[in-house]
């Protein structure tokens, strides 16, 4: 159990995946190969691919830590694991509470219902915990101002929609721990400075948020924290002036 | 997640896609059961009135075999493609992505009851099938549920590593079918083939169903029923491991 001030743990944590030089996407070309190469297929040495190395890491209530780094370094992965997608293979991570992470934002269920079941079933799926859901449903409908496009076919929106009604669903509900991956994009101007700010009362209301972010101004606005991560270890954690700092002049 | 999360997700999910299947309609609900009807009406036109095979009361014979039939391999035909279907979804944020193949199980679990019904209500009359043997149906639909669930969530991980699954797995079938003793009894077969049957799980699962939609309750009806659950304990046990192995590879190659 964790210390109560402490939000998430990690410890030593890391992830690797296995690497194979021909890609082989269908049971076909695998079979081919195997006939070919029987040896280099079930025996062959996999290349390793390090994605999180050994990395530790605290995170306390009212913390807002930015994560930055070059792509390919290990940040949507770390968020993975803190969400519970990614098993690390080695370390352990503890969180303590709700954990809800957002990775992409104009993700749709079934395209062939209509916005407002797909708002219902969205919510179902990312606030499982709720039992009754028209409430947080209807008030994120009224935020998307999608109108009468509400209650129709969802294959029929624009990307654009799609993502007002994704990003004002999963905008609702504070969390104990929460973790934003690049989700500012996708919507058109006028929505975005809208959604900013109702991400920023979310944020406020939440126990402790992570912030994936390539814009050094968004992370400079919302954290009081930054972890610069580089090849799948820790280059930096601590203030944001002089993490930003750092991450700009090592480019 | 609690069950009872569990079941919000899955339920809401499999409304949402009878929902989306039928659009509340008669009809939509006609054009599912259409098929098993259609493929019961032809086979049994073919085995019976052309080939004449001499089996007694034939129709329930058939019955009894092709229903379970169509249910496993449509269902697993359907389910394989769900994670693939569902990348961006299960990428967007965290949900347990066994909840989406449990929804599309349930989802043709309804249509396959409905049929089932459909189909039993006159042959109930024809046939004067004993009430005492049906009540019994609940026992081998529980296994056969649970193995088809498993097999799909082990196929449906494959499928995402290989792509061309679903497209083998229909071949599989179609050879499969001349395999199970389903259009004919496994007595039909001669004795030293009988272990190709021993070793197909799904023969395995369709047995029991069948005791009790052809009348046939004897002592080996447990046994059948017993194999039967094996099968789904196994397909079940190799599921969980599958998935505890292979869930980081899964999210990563989506």
């Amino acid at each position: 159990m964790l210390d109560s001030n402490l939000v998430a743990k990690g410890e030593n944590v890391s992830l690797h995946f296995e690497l194979q030089h021909y890609f082989q996407n269908s049971l076909r070309d695998k079979f081919i190969s195997a006939v070919r190469n029987p040896i280099d297929t079930f025996f062959g040495e996999k290349e390793i691919l390090k994605i999180l190395d050994g990395i530790s890491f605290e995170i306390k209530k009212g913390d807002r830590l930015g994560i930055i780094g070059v792509n390919g370094t290990g940040k949507t992965t770390l968020c993975r694991c803190l969400v519970g997608m990614y098993k690390p293979q080695k370390g352990k991570i503890e969180v303590n509470g709700t954990v809800r992470g957002i990775f992409d934002t104009s993700t749709g269920i079934m395209p062939e219902l209509t916005g407002r079941e797909n708002a219902y079933l969205l919510a179902r799926l990312f606030y499982p915990k709720l039992r009754d859901l028209t409430s947080i449903v209807e008030e994120a409908l009224e935020f998307s101002e999608l109108g009468h496009f509400a209650d129709i076919q969802f294959k029929q929106y624009s990307k654009g929609m799609q993502s007002r009604l994704a990003l004002s669903i999963i905008s609702s509900v504070p969390a104990d721990l929460l973790m934003l991956d690049e989700v500012f994009d996708g919507a058109d101007v006028f929505f975005q400075t809208k959604i900013a700010e109702r991400m920023k009362n979310l944020i406020q209301k939440s126990g402790a948020v992570v912030f994936v972010s390539h814009s050094a101004k968004q992370v400079e606005k919302l954290c009081n924290r930054v972890m610069i991560l580089d090849k799948g270890k820790i280059l930096f954690d601590g203030p944001v002036d002089q993490g930003l700092k750092i991450y700009l002049n090592s480019r | 997640m609690t069950i009872q999360e569990w079941w919000w997700q899955v339920y809401e999910l499999t409304l949402a896609s009878l929902k989306s299947r039928y659009r509340k309609t008669l009809t939509g609900m006609l054009w599912v059961v259409a098929n098993p009807l259609l493929m019961f009406g032809v086979q049994s036109l073919v085995f019976k009135k052309f080939l004449r095979l001499d089996v007694p009361d034939y129709y329930l014979f058939l019955l009894g075999g092709l229903l379970p039939w169509i249910f496993i391999t449509q269902t697993i035909q359907m389910s394989t493609p769900t994670f693939v279907n569902y990348t961006q979804l299960m990428k967007s944020f965290k949900i347990h992505p066994h909840v989406l193949i449990y929804s599309q199980i349930l989802d043709n679990f309804v249509n396959f009851i409905i049929t089932f019904v459909i189909v039993l209500i006159p042959a109930y009359f024809f046939y004067g099938m004993s009430f005492t043997h049906l009540i019994l149906i609940p026992l081998p639909l529980l296994s056969l549920i649970i193995a088809v669930t498993a097999i799909s969530a082990i196929l449906s991980t494959l499928n995402v590593f290989f792509r061309d699954i679903n497209f083998i797995l229909g071949f599989c079938f179609s050879l499969l079918f001349f395999l199970t003793p389903i259009f004919y009894p496994i007595e039909f077969m001669p004795a030293e083939y009988r272990w190709m049957v021993n070793l197909n799980p799904l023969y395995h699962l369709i047995t029991p169903m069948r005791d009790i939609v052809y009348g046939k309750i004897e002592n080996d009806f447990f046994v059948h029923l017993g194999k039967s659950y094996t099968v789904a304990l196994g397909s079940s046990l190799i599921s969980i491991g599958y998935w505890k192995l292979k869930r980081n590879d899964l999210y990563a190659r989506l």
